[in-house]
């Protein structure tokens, strides 16, 4: 049984937000409104740019952190969901099930990192991108809560094509919208559990570390923070 | 004097072998002016209904909700309702199981407060629901292990036992009605149960009070327990507090006796009970009040001191964000509202009459609903993440529902005016007749029992 | 002045309101136990679900039997009259 898990390599993440504009795309997001998204503090992403300002002026840094859901192993968000309709999956993934969803926002308001959406009207898409949509994402509506899911569409279909092809799988058969599409390979999806992969091994690095982990919620989407010098302590190289 | 009870100008026939005739005046002889009244708050009730409409339509982006402030002024108005819903029925019970003699006049209007908060209460989630029509999907695939879930459950319970305990001491007076001719026959006939008032009878719905009044205390402080698990079971700063539980249970009686207080006044006002709400009741009352707005600032200032001193960054961003953020005001209203004007007002006899209570009364219900709105919305508004702080500026909407929902309160006891006495005239009768021999019979058993404690009490008759 | 066939009817309808109390305590009662199983069947902390069961139920069904208590007590102290509802 695989883990499935994440790392993001902060010395390499440029801040470009190539895979946020990938993961909308992937999974079918609805077109933000500007004034819904900035006057209203309604933004809609699964996978956001978080900015984060550190030092004084005029020492100011700025760097960004992507941030999908964390998919902890001890997740406040499940507990909380009144009908199951976020749960935490065999293989580590906390899913939602959008057709049970009542629209509570329990667990928004229960989650550390912010990393549910709500959609406070009827999703649209602009143009013609409903007719591209991805077919393997069903389209949600209004009054339920979504977010990241690892592209678990592209699980499931990995593992279909490997049973098709007899093989097992193997690290790197899978990867996220957000892994594909980053320039600089900041980001490593893979499962865990499995020791030859290279998330599990960039996961046990000494820069990784996961956000508010004090908070016991175990999260999978793990950081390898920034070294000081510039050069990367990724031993797995890639 | 009364406003709903006569047509202007005429008095009823007085029955003269009856006493408390004037308790019944709100059924027997409604005034016109109820019609009046019943048809506007009806508008209100209705205008905001259609106003919902909006919400059912586009969806839950009609409202100021946003992220991070999820939660608004429906979970706000859902906590505050509830909250008043100790008042009656938790007030009643222990006041009955204390035997306190001046209770008599006030049970009755204190259950039929929780009965109508609790529905209105009870409903509020339902708004708040981004895809009300899959409510079912609490009874298909619904979780025991939520706070929401435990919350359901136990909000049922307390309806279901509050309406049990309203109703039972009302059937003799319900079969009053009957046996006076009220109209609709059908309904007291039906609700009578078949009432005589022979003393087998009085015994059986005695003993059915004497259950209900101890099972109703512990359901209607889990009620409020349970509701503050909701934010407590939660991690985010300024919710994750141990405190919680009491501190609600707290602040529910608190605003519960200060709505009882204000219905009471009003209804006082409007059908002429002066004789039956005494300056006294509202003098013990308001004591009670003063107590309970101690206990509720002690609380209070214990959690606020125990986060101040932790000095930990998240639940400090929240603590400013109250006391001296875009919150001060309504957080220090809340102080000057529950706390600091009541207890001035109530400390001093002078002052703890019907005027200064009335006053008092009011400010402690709205600064107890700004507590709630504290309690709801700074620590939604900060998150632990380094994003820029939230803000919350309800809607139209928003504000409609609430309205609608002091409408709806207003309505109910006007409706339960009209069809069933406000102050329970069994209870009265039997203060009259049996109760003062009772209580020197109970007096002289604290007391040592030597010859001069033999003296006879002149019987009271009836 | 109440016909004996409108007494029946309000006595009907008394007899089907108890019914439908005790239907709604019961109904409640096997929502709860449903849930439980569910939450056995998902492993999803079954333990909370039976402990809520445990107190919620004997709850519900306490308030209906007071209220059946009251129901049948009333009718048994009733003194039997001539039939036709006059007091």
């Amino acid at each position: 049984m695989a883990r499935w898990g994440m790392t993001i390599d902060l010395d390499r993440c440029t801040g470009c937000g190539g895979c946020m504009s990938a993961c909308h795309q992937e999974n079918n997001l609805a077109s933000a409104d500007l004034e819904e998204s900035e006057r209203n503090s309604r933004p809609f992403h699964w996978l956001r740019l978080l900015p984060e300002f550190s030092g004084t002026y005029p020492d100011v840094t700025l760097r960004y952190l992507p941030q999908p859901c964390f998919h902890c192993d001890n997740p406040p968000c499940i507990k909380v969901c009144p009908v199951g309709a976020t749960y935490l999956g065999e293989e580590g993934i906390v899913g939602q099930i959008y057709a049970r969803c009542i629209g509570c926002r329990y667990c928004m308001a229960a989650c550390p990192y912010m990393a549910k959406v709500f959609n406070w009207y009827e999703p649209e898409w602009r143009g013609d991108l409903k007719k591209r949509a991805n077919p393997d994402v069903s389209l949600r509506n209004k009054g339920v809560v979504e977010k990241c899911t690892l592209c678990h569409h592209r699980i499931i279909r990995a593992r279909e094509k490997a049973r098709l092809e007899g093989k097992a799988m193997r690290d790197g058969d899978v990867t996220t919208a957000c892994q594909d599409s980053c320039p600089a390979r900041a980001i490593q999806f893979g499962d865990l559990d499995n020791s030859e992969s290279r998330v599990a091994s960039l996961s046990q690095n000494s820069r990784a570390f996961g956000v508010h982990d004090d908070l016991g919620t175990r999260p999978k989407v793990l950081y390898l923070a920034e070294t000081r010098d510039g050069t990367s302590l990724d031993p797995g190289g890639s | 004097m009364t406003s709903f009870t006569n047509n202007p100008g005429t008095t009823p026939p007085v029955d003269s072998n009856f006493e408390d005739a004037v308790l019944l005046r709100s059924v027997e002889h409604p005034g016109s002016q109820l019609k009046v009244i019943i048809t506007l708050l009806g508008m209100v009730i209705l205008g905001c209904w259609v106003l919902f409409g909006r919400q059912i339509l586009y969806g839950l982006g009609v409202t100021g909700l946003n992220q991070p402030v999820a939660w608004g002024f429906y979970i706000v108005n859902f906590v505050f309702f509830i909250g008043i819903s100790h008042a009656g029925t938790l007030i009643s019970a222990i006041l009955r199981l204390a035997d306190a003699e001046w209770r008599r006049p006030i049970t009755r209007m204190a259950e039929v407060i929780t009965v109508i908060v609790l529905g209105i209460g009870g409903v509020h989630p339902l708004l708040d629901q981004g895809r009300p029509d899959r409510m079912l999907n609490i009874f298909t695939s619904g979780r025991l292990q939520s706070p929401l879930l435990w919350d359901v459950t136990s909000i049922t319970a307390y309806l279901m036992a509050s309406t049990v305990y309203l109703f039972i001491p009302m059937i003799p007076d319900i079969a009053l009605l009957r046996d006076r001719g009220a109209r609709p026959r059908w309904l007291y006939e039906f609700l009578a149960w078949g009432w005589q008032g022979t003393p087998r009878q009085h015994h059986v719905i005695e003993r059915a009070m004497g259950i209900m009044m101890v099972l109703v205390i512990p359901i209607a402080v889990s009620v409020h327990t349970v509701i503050s698990y909701i934010f407590a079971m939660t991690l985010q700063p300024g919710w994750h507090s141990t405190i919680f539980g009491p501190y609600f249970v707290v602040g529910a009686i608190f605003s519960g006796i200060a709505a009882l207080l204000v219905v009471m006044i009003a209804l006082r006002k409007a059908f002429g009970l002066h004789d039956y709400l005494k300056e006294i009741h509202f003098a013990h009352l308001s004591k009670l009040l003063l107590i309970m707005s101690l206990i509720w600032f002690y609380f209070t200032f214990s959690e606020y001191l125990t986060a101040f001193f932790g000095n930990e960054p998240s639940e400090m961003r929240v603590f400013h964000y109250k006391f001296s953020g875009p919150y001060a005001p309504f957080f220090w209203g809340m102080v000057v509202c529950n706390f600091v004007i009541p207890v001035l007002i109530l400390s001093f006899k002078r002052t703890r009459k019907i005027p200064g209570i009335l006053v008092a009364s009011i400010l402690i219900v709205i600064g107890m609903w700004l507590e709630r709105l504290n309690i709801v919305v700074p620590s939604l508004a900060n998150p632990r993440l380094p994003v820029s702080t939230g803000f919350y500026i309800p809607s139209l909407v928003e504000w409609g529902m609430f309205a609608g929902a002091m409408a709806t309160f207003v309505l109910g006891f006007v409706l339960f005016s009209r069809f069933f006495p406000l102050i329970c005239v069994w209870e009265m009768k039997e203060g009259r007749e049996k109760a003062l021999q009772e209580t020197v019979k109970r007096v002289k058993s604290y007391l040592p029992d030597t010859s001069s404690s033999q003296t006879t009490v002149p019987n009271s008759g009836g | 002045m109440q016909s004996r066939t409108a007494t029946r009817w309000i006595e009907l309808l008394q007899l089907m309101s108890m019914f439908a109390i005790w239907v709604f305590v019961l109904g409640i009662s096997a929502w709860i136990l449903y849930l439980v199983r569910l939450s056995h069947r998902w492993n999803d902390v079954p333990s909370a679900s039976v402990g809520i069961s445990i107190v919620a139920i004997p709850v519900f069904v306490t308030g209906a039997a007071v209220l059946t208590y009251v129901f049948v007590g009333l009718r048994r102290g009733a003194t039997p009259n001539p039939g036709d509802g006059e007091e």
